[in-house]
């Protein structure tokens, strides 16, 4: 790496090496005054064109070097610049104003239109990419937790290339994808995580039709280089969103890329981090039973026999996971003229994860351009390319962590093979009987994808005059993904009789969209108006081959011939020798009015006009309205903005948008009924209504922004409001009347409500110290409001991930809910207990025991300076929302929760005896006397709902970043580095929480799972690791 | 001069994008991965398999496996099933017949019969009415009210329920339907075209499929034998068109290839006999009933060994055929092992306890328990009984008698031709042990006839294929309704269960339909289940309108 950054600092001293000008320079100096007259400190001074910098001392006050004619910028946060050219003397006074500042905010919003935020009557959060590419994921969404209000992600797991799920302001489709749109420079990227489901084989998914559980497989926009990142915008509500139609009904993700300043000079960036990962948060087991029934020994891995006594007890789960180690190497240069500039980025990361074998690479590559032709004309084209592979060990039930917890503690897990290297059963003669050791586990159960994605772009500007432009952002995505998962013959989720499995899919994604905008700006005396048309056009076209197979020829061969040609299940269209589709388009036309007056009121009407393949052409098209409204009360009322309040703003927005099912899920289908006598086809389960009619979606939001003390305080609040109507259920069981088993329908109704407020304040300010605090707390309610009067429960069915309890959804309740088995209860609520056992009596019934949304949550940034150093860490406090905590469960029926560990003890269930009078004014108190060491079925017949943790709270320390900006005196004898900074950064440090498992970030399934998912199901799921990050960052 | 070509550009390029746009949408509608149309002709061989039980195990077979219980043609051969008790499961079992009709011939036959209209092939669309008006009557008498009028709309998710009357009008609708579009000739109505559909039930005979449909009308007459508007002349009338001869029977037949789902559901290979959970009782034998009305200890028919006995059910190591009692169980029925009749796939129970070995081959099976076995869905002999029960009820005894004697000639043809496989040696029928027995059974003169000779000898006739058929036939007769004329009930020696061998929750009645199925509408339309009055416990004891004046 030396080498590098050595040839680097070379490169910078031969070429671009400029003895500054020294001519007739002369010192000017003057002091720098805010609104209020008093002085301002830090403010920072340049002369434009050249690197002469300085900045205000605490007085305000500044000196520096300058010609005639030269001009002063100034720059303060919050004020923006002001410019002072040179004259004669040598005074140079300048009060700074905020005015000054609202001209140059600008923030990208749909169409990567810039808009000045005053006009907008909907929230926006901006995040800047330096800050996310500080906190060191090498997934950029993870680090949008905790900074943007209302934004929620849900993650995977710890492991290497995990996939995450984004939610903005709650799930708004019960059985929909409610993941919001990515956006990157004005053009659709791809987000999708495989879905594992195919439907018998009819849609995309694998040949096996898995239920996203045992494994997991990256959400695409993970593929972005979060170096390329200037900023994100998220756009939260559907009206910022509805002139991205339906597919940005949960929101839209606006990223906008880096671009090289046209400054007349090449800068090269260089950064690199390396990180080592240690896992510190796994659930707790014990180890003090021997396997057995009922205290009588047995060669099984339930540990329900007689207590080791004097054996070797091994350290299992410590043995097993490694210290991670990761390096990511960013490079960047820019270079720019007057008409023309270039950026190229490249940048390499390398993952070794602290789980055997899992490891996650990525190579980025982008170029990007933006040119002037003529006077009217900026094209801005760009191209990227990454590569990903991602060697993972299954998850769930299938997965190492489990057998791990499980694992007897007098067998050293090390010692997992035989002598010719096959695995080594424990306890049955069969291996197939036998849990598979974990390190075998990962080792022989082998899980890769590997994906080559381009992405190119092309955006073009024509400003014709003043009061006309016209703007097209042009994006194609494509890439191919290569995957398998491969059993081992000897594994224990596989029969002798199948020697072995392997999936393998082919998935390939080529995605187009355009759009296309004219606007029209006018201005008559107060009035300002603007008219915008415009045209999008998206082409989404996904291929896939999977096939599956049995009898594997050979253990290193994971291509698809390895599996025996009699024993492969395919994809539907294999029979026709394609790919399996899934293809949409669709066009848009869309139109926006805004008006303002004295740019203190704004009013806007947006409307889409929608023509979508996925319904039939008699209800293709649909069009959806928004409108919003913004004030800006402290520029309308005289007197009100002043030395406390600068600024005060409210807004409102109303929407309404549609959300599309997915493609032919109006279409039934036949399948292929070559197993009866006559052959033929007959209709597949599934009723796909064709009468299906887009999700309706109906949102209103209310906000207000306040400033005060020189906008050192800044407060944004939003309450929304959103219910979503005709919902789309697929796979929806009903009267088989309909012809079919399972149906596609609008069913139900719901409802989203929550509060979001942003506040931020600039606690010290001034020469030497910096500290900023900003705050993002959002509180959902969600509930569901209909539900057809035949349906007493609804579930996802992914989410079903062990035992009973499930993601299910009532009348009445929240969309958030988990329906599980309980406890039977009398009228008063007590324990039933049996008279025969006195163990309690179960309600055998799915009912709601748990509310997985929580109360509030609330994400806390600091950022501090001092002199050369800044720091900053961001707290991420969750408070309530229940869990699933499954791995408990698991490890309880099976005698390894510290739970069971005083079973010898006997003891008496607190409850009433189901002895008929448990209803009465004199129930029966239990009395039954139960010892579990000897009736085990005390623990494994606890039901869910004595697992579902209710209200868990966490307090992380997402990340900690510090770092130091060498001064001048090192860079200088550095030569051609411009500046040079060092970093260390650590993730997930502090975990504070009352949740009894490993980490209560949990999911129980892939984020390619739809509708709520199953974040707040633990069911054999890694914690998040503890991650050090040091790195080095130079420009040249 | 700028601004022109910026215009002409933005009119140019808005006008391509337009006329494009929907076309190009409109190209990737249609589902690519798999078909949302297909041929007519591949669409019949699975609704006809469904009528037996197609390769999901789907069709009325399955249910006759518990129905078989409730007429004492089979009971399950150990102790306690609901179904001895005439009780039911909450659950899925005994309720294929729903999902036959509904969903695995439902919207197959509802598209077959639309697009076979639309392409002019009438044959197809009058063998899908024809079809689908026997599957209506078979899940009309199985449940009695059902879901009619709305039945396959795709965009509803709960469903009213119909008297039985609309269905039975639908049914007499549908058959006249078929028969105009079966009579249809020219356009692209073919015999060798609607053979591939139907190779394994009529092979393209449009004939037979009309002598099929005016069975069913015979059917529908004749199940109306307690109403006021009961009409002998009609069903002797349909009768007289529909199959009378063995030759015309409809049978669903099986490939029987190395794919078990080709392989008749009775059959080894598919080895559907060998339930022993109380839940799913379906390792069943003969029942005591069916057995002393073959082995002559019937008092209708005393001493009289029926030839067709070796063919039907099975014999003991003693070498007589005995049955099994209801709920008893087949120890505590023939306590004496050597008396315990074989499993239908011909082994031995002369064990301590209850054998339900499935053999690796059907080499030591008969009748429909074979895996080529063709099933008869509607039978020349059950055409002539209901021809003969109808002209006896109308006091026309001659052609009663002389349809009696026709069905129990076609009767022993039937097995002596279709089902003569793996007889034992010695047992077989010859024309003089069936001229002996039917001398004895069919009297000289009408005097000697009456309703149980009638009925007693379909119901020897309709043993294991006919199970609902017979159920029908027995809750019209109300089990145990008696003869006028012998003051004896016409189901002689029928002991209908009681007590403790009758299910709770029938509260000392008898089964008259079966419940709805559980997964489709206890779960799912539970509230017009409520409406109907179908969630109380004794539902399945409500007579049939069919049964009731």
């Amino acid at each position: 790496m030396r080498k590098i950054l050595l040839l680097m600092l070379l490169i910078g001293v031969g070429v671009f090496y400029t003895l500054p000008l020294m001519a007739q320079d002369k010192t000017i100096s003057g002091i720098v005054t805010g609104t209020d007259g008093k002085p301002l400190a830090d403010v920072t001074v340049m002369v434009k064109g050249t690197r002469a910098a300085t900045k205000t001392n605490s007085s305000g006050s500044y000196t520096i070097m300058a010609r005639s004619g030269q001009v002063l910028v100034f720059s303060y946060v919050n004020y923006g610049k002001t410019e002072l050219t040179v004259g004669a003397g040598s005074q140079g006074d300048v009060k700074m104003t905020v005015a000054s500042q609202q001209l140059d905010e600008v923030v990208v919003v749909a169409m990567d239109i810039k808009r000045n935020p005053k006009e907008l009557g909907f929230s926006t959060q901006t995040v800047n990419g330096n800050e996310l590419k500080e906190s060191q994921n090498e997934n950029f969404v993870n680090a949008l937790q905790g900074r943007v209000a209302g934004l929620t992600v849900n993650q995977t797991g710890g492991a290497a290339g995990a996939s995450s799920q984004i939610v903005l302001r709650g799930f708004n489709s019960l059985a929909l994808d409610n993941s919001p749109l990515f956006v990157i420079d004005g053009v659709i990227a791809d987000n999708s995580t495989l879905n594992e489901t195919s439907n018998g084989g009819s849609q995309l998914g694998l040949a096996s039709d898995r239920a996203n559980r045992g494994n997991d497989y990256s959400n695409r926009i993970s593929d972005i280089n979060p170096n390329d990142i200037a900023s994100i915008t998220v756009l939260k509500g559907p009206e910022a969103t509805a002139l991205y139609g339906s597919q940005a009904s949960s929101g839209a993700i606006i990223i906008t890329t880096k671009k090289a300043k046209p400054n007349g000079k090449l800068g090269i960036t260089y950064d690199n981090a390396f990180r080592i990962q240690k896992l510190t948060r796994l659930p707790e087991v014990m180890n003090a039973y021997s396997g057995g029934t009922n205290l009588v020994p047995a060669a099984t891995f339930s540990a329900f026999g007689p207590r080791y006594t004097g054996e070797k007890i091994y350290d299992n789960l410590h043995n097993f996971f490694e210290t991670g180690f990761s390096q990511t190497h960013n490079l960047s240069l820019e270079y720019g003229k007057k008409n023309t500039s270039f950026r190229f980025s490249g940048s390499v990361f390398d993952q070794q994860a602290a789980i055997p074998t899992n490891t996650y690479k990525r190579y980025n590559l982008r170029l990007s351009n933006s040119t002037k032709i003529g006077k009217y004309i900026e094209i801005t084209p760009s191209i990227s390319f990454i590569n990903t592979v991602n060697d993972k060990p299954l998850r769930g039930a299938s997965g190492y962590l489990l057998n791990l917890l499980a694992w007897p503690g007098n067998d050293d897990i090390r010692d997992w093979s035989t002598a010719s290297g096959l695995k080594k059963p424990l306890f049955n003669a069969n291996p197939n009987a036998d849990l598979d050791n974990p390190f075998y586990n990962v080792y022989k159960n082998r899980s890769s994808d590997k994906t080559d994605r381009f992405l190119p772009s092309f955006g073009i500007d024509i400003n014709p005059t003043k009061w006309l432009s016209l703007t097209g952002r042009f994006g194609y995505d494509t890439y191919k993904t290569v995957g398998y998962t491969q059993y081992d013959s000897m594994s224990f989720y596989l029969t002798r009789a199948q020697k072995g499995q392997q999936d393998n899919y082919y998935r390939n994604y080529y995605g187009y969209n355009h759009t296309i905008n004219l606007t029209a700006k006018k201005t008559i005396g107060k009035f300002n108006g603007r008219l915008m048309v415009g045209n999008m056009w998206q082409d989404y076209e996904f291929q896939q081959w999977a096939v599956v197979g049995n009898n594997l020829k050979s253990y290193s061969n994971t291509d698809s011939n390895n599996t025996d040609p009699l024993t492969r299940v395919r994809l539907s269209n294999s029979t026709k020798n394609l790919p399996n589709y899934s293809i949409r388009r669709s066009a848009a036309y869309f139109g926006e009015a805004s008006i303002g007056w004295n740019s203190a009121i704004f009013l806007s009407y947006s409307h889409r006009f929608e023509e979508s393949s996925i319904f039939p052409k008699d209800f293709r098209k649909y069009n959806y309205p928004a409108a919003s409204v913004s004030i800006i009360v402290s520029d309308l009322v005289p007197g009100l903005k002043g030395k406390i309040l600068n600024f005060w703003k409210l807004r409102g927005s109303l929407a309404t948008t549609a959300r599309s099912s997915s493609p032919y899920a109006n279409q039934s289908v036949f399948n292929n009924v070559t197993t009866s006598s006559g052959g033929g086809f007959a209709y597949a389960f599934n009723n796909n209504n064709l009468y299906l009619n887009p999700e309706k979606q109906k949102t209103f939001e209310v906000g207000t922004e306040l400033r005060f003390n020189d906008n050192r305080v800044s407060v944004d609040a939003t309450y929304y409001n959103t219910k979503n109507s005709n919902l789309i259920v697929e796979g929806f069981r009903s009267s088989y009347a309909t012809g079919f088993v399972l149906n596609t329908l609008n069913v139900g109704a719901n409802k989203n409500e929550g509060v979001e407020v942003a506040l931020n304040i600039d606690l010290l300010k001034n020469s030497k110290f910096a500290w900023n605090t900003r705050f993002n707390f959002n509180k959902m309610w969600n509930k569901v409001t209909e539900l057809p009067s035949n349906v007493p429960e609804f579930y996802q069915s992914d989410t079903w991930t062990y035992a009973n309890a499930r993601g299910g959804l009532v009348l009445g309740g929240a969309t958030t809910t988990i329906t599980s088995y309980g406890y039977a209860r009398n009228n008063n609520g007590d324990l039933l207990i049996s008279t025969t056992t006195g163990l309690p009596v179960l309600d055998n019934n799915f009912r709601v025991r748990g509310d997985r949304n929580p109360d509030f949550t609330l994400g806390w940034l600091n950022s501090m300076s001092y002199k050369n150093w800044k720091l900053s860490f961001l707290w991420d406090l969750k408070v309530g929302g229940d869990i699933f905590n499954a791995t408990e469960r698991y490890l309880t029926t099976i005698g390894k929760s510290v739970r069971t560990y005083d079973r010898a003890m006997p003891r008496v269930i607190t409850g009433i005896l189901q002895d008929g009078l448990e209803n009465t004014a004199t129930p029966t108190r239990n009395n039954i006397s139960i010892t579990p060491a000897t009736n085990q079925s005390y623990y494994t017949t606890m039901p869910e709902e004595e697992f579902i943790q209710k209200d868990v709270n966490w307090f992380r320390l997402r990340d900690l970043s510090l770092n130091y900006t060498f001064g001048s005196n090192v860079t200088k004898s550095l030569k051609a580095v411009h500046s040079l900074s060092a970093f260390i950064t650590v993730n997930d440090l502090v975990l504070i929480t009352n949740y009894g498992g490993a980490d209560p970030q949990v999911n129980g399934n892939t984020a390619g799972s739809r509708g709520v998912g199953g974040f707040g199901f633990d069911f054999g799921n890694l914690g998040t690791p503890i991650s050090i990050n040091l790195g080095l960052k130079a420009s040249f | 001069m700028k601004n022109k070509i910026f215009k002409y550009f933005l009119v140019s390029t808005t006008a391509i994008l337009l006329c494009s746009c929907s076309k190009k949408i409109d190209d990737v509608y249609q589902n690519p991965n798999a078909p949302t149309r297909v041929p007519v002709e591949a669409l019949l061989p699975h609704i006809i398999a469904s009528m037996a039980a197609n390769a999901e195990g789907h069709g009325t077979m399955n249910d006759i496996r518990y129905v078989g219980a409730y007429v004492q043609n089979f009971q399950y051969a150990a102790s306690l099933s609901v179904f001895d008790e005439m009780g039911y499961n909450n659950s899925d079992v005994a309720q294929s017949t729903w999902r036959m009709h509904y969903y695995d011939i439902g919207q197959n036959n509802v598209m077959m019969i639309r697009w076979a209209e639309e392409e002019k092939k009438w044959d197809y669309a009058g063998v899908g009415q024809a079809i689908f008006a026997w599957s209506w009557l078979t899940l009309v008498d199985y449940y009695g009210e059902v879901i009619v009028k709305e039945a396959f709309n795709t965009d509803q998710i709960t469903f009213k329920y119909d008297t039985e009357e609309t269905a039975y009008n639908l049914v007499r609708d549908l058959c006249f339907q078929s028969l105009e579009n079966l009579n249809k000739t020219g356009d692209n109505v073919s015999q060798a075209n609607l053979a591939k559909g139907d190779q394994y039930f009529y092979n393209g005979d449009a004939g037979k499929w009309k002598k099929f449909v005016y069975s069913v009308l015979a059917r529908y007459y004749n199940h109306q034998s307690n109403k006021a508007t009961y009409k002998a002349d009609s069903v002797i009338y349909y009768a007289n068109l529909a199959i009378t001869n063995n030759a015309d029977n409809a049978m669903v037949k099986f490939a029987a290839t190395a794919i078990s789902g080709t392989n008749s559901f009775f059959g080894t290979f598919r080895g559907n006999l060998a339930g022993a959970s109380t839940a799913s009782p379906t390792a069943i034998r003969q029942g005591a009933y069916i057995a002393n009305l073959e082995n002559g200890t019937n008092t209708a028919f005393s001493g009289e060994q029926d030839p067709r006995a070796w063919y039907l059910l099975r014999g003991n190591t003693a070498g007589t055929i005995k049955g099994i009692l209801p709920n008893k169980g087949q120890i505590a029925s023939l306590p004496i092992a050597t008396d315990r009749p074989e499993s239908f796939y011909g082994v031995s129970q002369n064990s301590t306890s209850v054998v339900n070995t499935i053999p690796s081959t059907d080499a030591a099976c008969r009748f429909i328990f074979r895996n080529d076995a063709p099933f008869p869905i509607i039978t020349a002999s059950e055409v002539l009984f209901m021809k003969s029960e109808a002209a006896f009820r109308k006091g026309d005894k001659t052609l009663a008698l002389q349809a009696y004697t026709q069905a129990i000639d076609q009767s022993f043809d039937m097995l002596s031709t279709t089902f003569n496989v793996n007889i034992p040696v010695g047992k077989e029928i010859t024309a003089a042990n069936k001229m002996a027995y039917m001398s004895s059974i069919v009297p000289g003169s009408v005097a000697g006839l009456n309703l149980t000779k009638i009925m007693l000898q379909k119901y020897i006739h309709m043993f294991a294929h006919g199970v609902l058929e017979t159920w029908l036939d027995m809750r019209r007769y109300h089990y145990t309704d008696l003869d006028p004329l012998t003051g004896q009930q016409v189901y002689k020696d029928l002991v209908v269960p009681s007590g403790s061998d009758l299910f709770i929750d029938n509260a000392g009645k008898l089964v008259y339909r079966m419940r709805p199925r559980f997964n489709s509408e206890y779960v799912w339309n539970i509230l017009e289940l409520q409406r109907i009055g179908a969630t109380t416990n004794d539902y399945h004891t409500k007579p049939l309108w069919v049964v009731t004046p």
